[in-house]
């Protein structure tokens, strides 16, 4: 055998922590003590998270008014399309007990409507939306062109389907006096929408830059008269229409209306007392067994009224209760059971 | 009609030396192997081929098409395409480099001469072989079987190419005479030549003709059960995956006749889409597409690139470098790292894996008198290192060999008469070679290793075998030379274990000096030698002589009487020239004079086991790993090599030796040795063997009834390999705890291992260092090559390859756990990852309407977000690894910080509802899994965990202490075959000085046929 002298270990390999399997490593030991005391302190973190949210979510208020059936001559009148031009209007009156604190906000809301099915989400063109060419329709089968080949502005499923009737709360001071409540239509929308991706084509007359196109065929009247009085709200900035142009997950979803404009008489809030929703009535619902309703609510910091997120937590803090108590038990007795075993 | 009758089948070889036009006439191959698959042209389509056949890249290739179908398309073709390409590329980048560096060890084996030359040799050329080429420093390795010729016009008929190397039979043709050619004329490629500086050769088989390489066995690619496993898994996935796409189609069937007909206001219906059906189709495939990240396409690629990362760690791991040799362990192949961690069975070489083929001469007992002992007894209690005996009185003394007893040095120099007379028959009764190229460098060649070492402690000793011609041996007797002259040799042959020598000394007196297997010199021993005889034995006994594995050698001497050796000369001539049972009336003339012999005492030789070995097999022993040894060896030597490696020990129940020369005993034997119980006909294997079902068979795990070993020959194996029996052999070889199969050709070895692997569902292992092993290292689930001293071709043909047997523990205890431990929790989490991104699009197909609308965008910003957060997170990962010290952190403390402050004015992540449910999606997460582990040591505790409650101060290993046996086994461990001293006595085996001529006719054949010999030994271990 030919010795190497030691000097000459060229293919000795390197001697570093990576190569030879010795970096740094950490195993949890499952001690009883660690594990129990991990089980109880998140155990009791999520108890007191639970309630807190509970209770927080409770001091929310919220009305919820199905108008489906309330208006069931308008529905009826909706689901035959030939009468769009028939305007139909519905009055419902409730009462408020106890008054809405701070920031209210008013909703509409959709039950079986599908905004996520597939085809539906993707028929917008998002190129049109940010202003840059307002006849870019390529993505929006099946409402691209209208019959006379004119270019839909704004095209697409989504778009077309808008949600547009229109809800104005009144108060009903005594059976005589009846104000509007003031409502903000403005701040409903998600900030990256309103001032990334809509924008109007820049052009002091907007009705200039949707020359050549036509209105989405369940529109009454065409984008650029969305709101003739507030020119940023008005074409694609439109916050009812940036506002439902942000797809729902679920087929039932509610989105924001608008927001209490907290002057004079609503200063604090909304006070207690008799109120109407004055609907016109123009969005069809029923031909597909939906319903739509209207939600006046208030938020914490924790959102609004929604219990789930407190019980969830309520639930799985006692369970991890249970279950440390149940762990330390058996470990208890195992344990006694291995003593033994190695005292033998 | 030539050519076709040898395209379809070749019975017989013909050729003609010399004649070109005539050989091609055959179409013989040429002398080419080539072992790499791809070139540069047939690359691409080849290797996208092979990829394509597995299952899920052949399924997203489908999926590609069917995007191209806008109908049913619902993702954007990149998402599918860009994995795709991703992991073709990867494959195909890794494949290349294999097949390159296949290609660079190809270049490596045919170095030795100049490639093209080497390439183009053909049958029946002749060509010069060499001992010293310039080249290489080592003797020059023969890469054809040639067939020794010294004349350039003959023609040669033999045998049509096959594998056994040690039958060869064909006519040589020349001057119209006949000569038989046999297998001890043929120089089989793989070969070394030694013991001469060149000759001549008739190239017979060329390339894949050779013997080696027609036993070579199967090149199969290997594959791990992981890779079994998943590709069952992908088919289960595809099942599932088909379940899953007919329920979601049904379900928008009944969706769209109930809502989406209605909804039809705002989303009319396609074109196309003539009912509810039509779109339930539609949606099938679109789910098919969108549920894509089902099928693991990434799988396979990210195993191997996890199985690369082992290999790597293989090649990094300083405890597996062997300094001596400069050489790391080295993965050749890169996909059976997790395999290691299963092996349960493995088969190895024994001379060059278990022993390092070196023999040492380190005790002996002359006289009476023990020399060599002492030593031990220091060894194990004084640190203080041994010092070496000072040969420095004979100019002759080998440097290399080292003795540490001085009071057998101070017996020569007293000149102490039966110690002389002790070396003095080790100097004159053996059968080697001697060669003297430099005045005072004596080179012994000698045909076992044993003789080498007795004759080179004779040499140190102070008598020194110089040189031999036909008739005389030359010593140097303590600096004097004496001539002594040889008037017989009595050959060593199996049944006899001896060999003797008849000599007359210079004081013309005639001696016959023996040696030979102690049992048998025994019997042939003078009475009055009788209580030297019992002295002798004892030493045996006591010294522990066999318990180290030595293989001890008994001599012995006589004074013939003048007159009666002429006697007996006469008879000996008389029956060296019968025809008729020459052999065994040889034999018995052999032991007329082989009688009365005087006790001179008894030599004991270290086959040295390499470092680490019986600790290494006690520990693959204590992980149920279970060792056969194969080998080609003779039994004594192999049985006594697993007694000094703890394979086999003293404590065990039987020791079985299956020895029958036809089916009815050797069925017997194997019966009735372990279960006698076995021969009733509800025995399973029974029952297989008269129903033969279809479906493979699997021999049950069964447990013996006590402690066994297993020893069994390749004679009997022949058979036993045979039809039922092979189930019975298996059958009691698995029961017993050590299996030695010796005798074995390269062929059977491998036979042994198909056969564990055909009816034991088990991982097996073969590891090996010659070329005799190849076969075994490609049948065997990972073939592990010990690049050693003899040759690259084991390596070459393993999977992983390294220079000591100890460093097998390591490979599969550590590396091979690990690997599997790692793949199977990636494999784990991979399928945990897929389906949770998967089975929401299920859950979430039931909120809208089962219209293929997918939860998470595949937008820009999606993927943009993607990779900051997995590429911040991976370049954590990158960053800790590399820089794992903790000297960056404390310079940057707050380098890593980044993560915590995601987005300060995010949409999403600044509500306080979202934050809040993924503290809770944690906490549901992680909690069940804490509280598993904590009570899993409690209900299933496993030996670990009981050691870690015990909470033991960590011990310092404890050293395993060998036990040895105290039987007493003795080898006479030459050769399987006859020793030279028929070549040798018939005057031809003296080699010639080199010749001043080159012409053929000067060749001495016979000093190629001596070479021959050499070679079957070495091929042989």
């Amino acid at each position: 055998m030919e010795e190497t002298p030691q000097h000459c270990l060229s293919r000795l390999p390197d001697n570093s922590a990576l190569k030879q399997q010795e970096l740094p490593a950490h195993r949890l030991y499952f001690t009883a003590r660690r594990v129990l005391f991990v089980f109880f302190t998140t155990g009791i973190f999520c108890l007191c998270m639970g309630i807190i949210l509970i209770l927080s979510a409770r001091s929310t208020q919220e009305i919820e008014i199905n108008y489906t059936r309330i208006c069931a001559n308008c529905a009826k009148l909706r689901e035959n399309a030939s009468n769009f031009d028939k305007e139909c209007t519905c009055s419902i009156p409730f009462y408020l007990s106890v008054k809405m604190m701070g920031n209210v906000y008013m909703y509409y809301k959709l039950y079986g409507f599908y905004q996520n099915l597939y085809r539906y989400v993707r028929s917008r063109s998002n190129r049109q939306l940010v202003g840059k060419d307002v006849k870019a329709v390529e993505d929006c089968a099946p409402f691209k062109m209208s019959e006379n080949k004119t270019p839909i502005v704004p095209c697409g499923a989504i778009a077309n389907s808008m949600f547009n009737d229109t809800i104005i709360l009144s108060h009903n001071i005594n059976s005589s006096v009846q104000i509007k409540v003031p409502m903000l239509k403005s701040g409903l929308t998600w900030w990256t929408d309103k001032y990334v991706k809509f924008q109007n084509p820049s052009s002091k007359n907007l009705a200039d830059e949707f020359r050549g196109t036509t209105k989405p065929p369940n529109w009454p009247k065409p984008i650029y008269d969305l709101d003739k009085k507030d020119p940023r709200n008005n074409g694609f900035l439109n916050d009812d229409f940036i506002v439902w142009m942000r797809a729902a997950a679920f087929p039932t979803f509610k989105k924001l209306y608008g927001r209490l404009n907290r002057t004079h008489h609503f200063i604090e809030g909304l006070p207690a007392g008799n109120y109407s929703f004055n609907i016109t009535y123009n969005f069809p619902v029923t031909r597909f067994q939906g319903e739509k309703s209207v939600v006046l609510s208030t938020l914490t910091w924790c959102g609004g009224n929604s219990l789930f997120l407190g019980l969830a937590y309520t639930v799985t803090g006692a369970i991890t209760w249970l279950a440390s108590f149940a762990m330390m038990a058996i470990h208890i007795i195992l344990k006694n059971k291995q003593m033994s075993f190695f005292h033998q | 009609s030539h050519r076709l009758s040898h395209l379809f089948s070749e019975h017989e070889r013909y050729l003609q030396a010399n004649n070109k036009e005539f050989n091609s006439i055959f179409v013989y191959p040429n002398n080419t192997i080539k072992t790499s698959k791809y070139s540069v042209f047939n690359f691409l389509p080849l290797n996208l081929f092979e990829q394509f056949q597995r299952l899920a890249n052949a399924y997203f290739l489908i999926l590609l098409f069917l995007q191209l179908i806008p109908q049913i398309s619902s993702l954007t073709w990149y998402t599918t395409m860009t994995p795709l390409m991703v992991v073709l590329s990867i494959t195909a980048v890794k494949d290349a480099i294999d097949d390159l560096v296949k290609a660079d060890i190809q270049r490596l084996f045919s170095y030795r001469m100049k490639e093209d030359k080497w390439m183009n040799v053909q049958v029946g050329d002749i060509i010069k072989l060499e001992n010293n080429q310039p080249v290489t420093e080592k003797p020059e390795i023969t890469d054809a079987e040639l067939l020794y010729l010294h004349f350039s016009a003959g023609e040669v008929r033999c045998e049509a190419p096959n594998n056994k190397l040690d039958r060869f039979s064909g006519i040589l043709t020349y001057k119209g005479k006949n000569y038989f050619l046999d297998h001890d004329k043929l120089l089989l490629r793989g070969c070394i030549i030694r013991n001469t500086d060149w000759c001549y050769g008739l190239v017979i088989y060329t390339g894949p003709d050779t013997k080696l390489m027609q036993n070579s066995g199967k090149s199969t690619f290997k594959r791990t059960q992981i890779d079994h496993l998943m590709n069952v898994l992908v088919l289960w996935i595809f099942l599932g995956l088909g379940i899953i796409c007919f329920v979601l189609a049904v379900g928008h069937g009944i969706w769209q006749n109930k809502k989406g007909y209605h909804f039809q206001i705002f989303l009319p219906w396609e074109k196309y889409v003539s009912s509810s059906a039509v779109s339930a189709i539609l949606i099938f495939w679109s789910y098919f597409i969108i549920l894509n990240t089902m099928v693991p396409i990434s799988l396979y690629v990210s195993v191997e690139i996890i199985r690369l990362g082992n290999s790597l760690y293989i090649n990094w791991d300083r405890k597996m470098f062997y300094a001596p040799r400069n050489t790391p362990a080295q993965a050749r192949t890169t996909t059976l790292n997790e395999e290691l961690g299963q092996v349960k069975y493995v088969f190895s070489d024994k001379t060059g894996t278990l022993t390092q083929n070196i023999m040492i001469f380190n005790k002996c007992s002359i006289n009476g008198k023990l020399y060599g002992m002492h030593v031990f007894l220091l060894d194990d209690k004084n640190e203080t290192p041994k010092e070496k005996v000072d040969f420095s009185y004979n100019k002759l003394a080998d440097p290399k060999f080292s003795f540490y007893d001085k009071t057998l040095v101070e017996a020569v120099k007293k000149g102490d008469h039966w110690v002389h007379l002790f070396f003095r028959s080790l100097s004159l009764c053996h059968t080697v070679m001697s060669e003297e190229k430099v005045e005072g460098m004596l080179v012994y060649q000698a045909q076992s290793p044993d003789e080498g070492a007795l004759v080179t402690a004779a040499r140190n000793f102070g008598f020194v075998f110089r040189s031999r011609t036909s008739e005389t041996v030359i010593l140097v007797e303590m600096g004097k030379t004496r001539v002594y002259q040889l008037l017989t040799i009595l050959d060593f042959n199996n049944v006899r274990k001896r060999m003797s020598v008849i000599v007359r000394t210079p004081e013309d007196r005639i001696m016959l000096f023996c040696k030979g297997a102690d049992t048998i010199i025994c019997e042939l021993l003078h009475p009055s030698c009788s209580s030297l005889c019992d002295v002798t034995m004892e030493h045996l006994d006591v010294s522990d002589y066999a318990s180290e594995g030595l293989r001890t050698l008994m001599v012995a001497y006589r004074e013939l009487d003048e007159a009666f050796f002429q006697d007996w000369s006469k008879r000996h001539n008389e029956a060296c020239l019968s025809l008729e049972n020459r052999e065994s009336r040889l034999s018995s003339i052999y032991e007329e004079v082989e009688k009365d012999l005087m006790l001179l005492g008894v030599t004991a030789i270290e086959d040295k086991l390499q470092d680490g070995v019986p600790e290494t097999i006690i520990i693959l022993n204590k992980a149920k790993i279970r060792l056969w040894v194969l080998t080609g060896d003779k039994q004594e030597t192999a049985v006594n090599i697993a007694y000094s490696c703890n394979l086999f020990e003293d404590e065990m129940d039987e020791v079985f030796i299956v020895e029958g020369r036809d089916d009815e005993t050797i069925r017997k034997e194997l019966r009735n040795k372990m279960k006698p119980e076995s021969l009733l006909d509800s025995d399973p294997i029974n029952i297989y063997l008269t129903t033969k079902p279809k479906r493979p068979f699997e021999i049950p795990e069964e447990v013996a009834n006590g402690n066994y070993g297993l020893i069994i020959n390749g004679y009997s194996l022949a058979y036993a390999l045979e039809g039922n029996l092979e189930l019975e052999l298996l059958r009691t070889a698995c029961m017993c705890k050590g299996v030695i199969c010796c005798r074995m050709t390269p062929l059977q070895k491998a036979q042994v291992v198909e056969l564990m692997k055909r009816y034991k569902k088990v991982v097996t292992l073969a590891i090996g260092d010659g070329a005799n092993d190849v076969s075994m290292i490609k049948a065997a689930h990972i073939g592990v090559g010990i690049s050693g001293q003899e040759g690259v071709q084991a390596m070459l043909n393993s999977d992983f390859a390294f220079s000591q047997f100890q460093y097998l523990q390591r490979l599969l205890l550590v590396h091979g756990r690990w690997s599997y431990n790692r793949m199977c929790k990636f494999l784990s989490y991979f399928f945990y990852k897929n389906f949770t991104f998967t089975l929401v699009h299920f859950w979430y197909a039931f909120f809208n309407g089962f219209s293929a609308q997918i939860v998470l965008k595949t937008t820009y910003w999606t993927m943009i977000s993607h990779v900051i957060i997995w590429g911040s997170l991976g370049f954590y990962f990158c960053m800790s690894f590399l820089l794992y010290s903790d000297g960056l952190c404390l310079a940057f403390p707050d380098v890593f910080q980044f993560l915590g402050k995601a987005l300060p004015s995010g949409n999403a992540l600044n509500q306080p509802q979202m934050l809040l449910s993924i503290i809770l999606s944690v906490v549901l997460c992680m909690l069940p899994v804490i509280g598993y582990q904590f009570l899993k040591p409690l209900f299933w505790p496993i030996s670990v965990d009981k050691v870690k409650c015990r909470r033991l101060p960590r011990q310092s290993p404890v050293r395993t202490k060998l036990k040895h046996s105290s039987t007493r086994r003795s080898a006479y461990a030459f050769s399987h075959k006859h020793g030279f001293g028929a070549l040798i006595t018939s005057g031809q085996t003296m080699k010639m000085p080199p010749l001043p001529s080159e012409l053929p006719e000067h060749i001495n054949s016979s000093s190629l046929l001596f070479v021959v010999f050499h070679f079957l030994h070495y091929y042989y271990h």
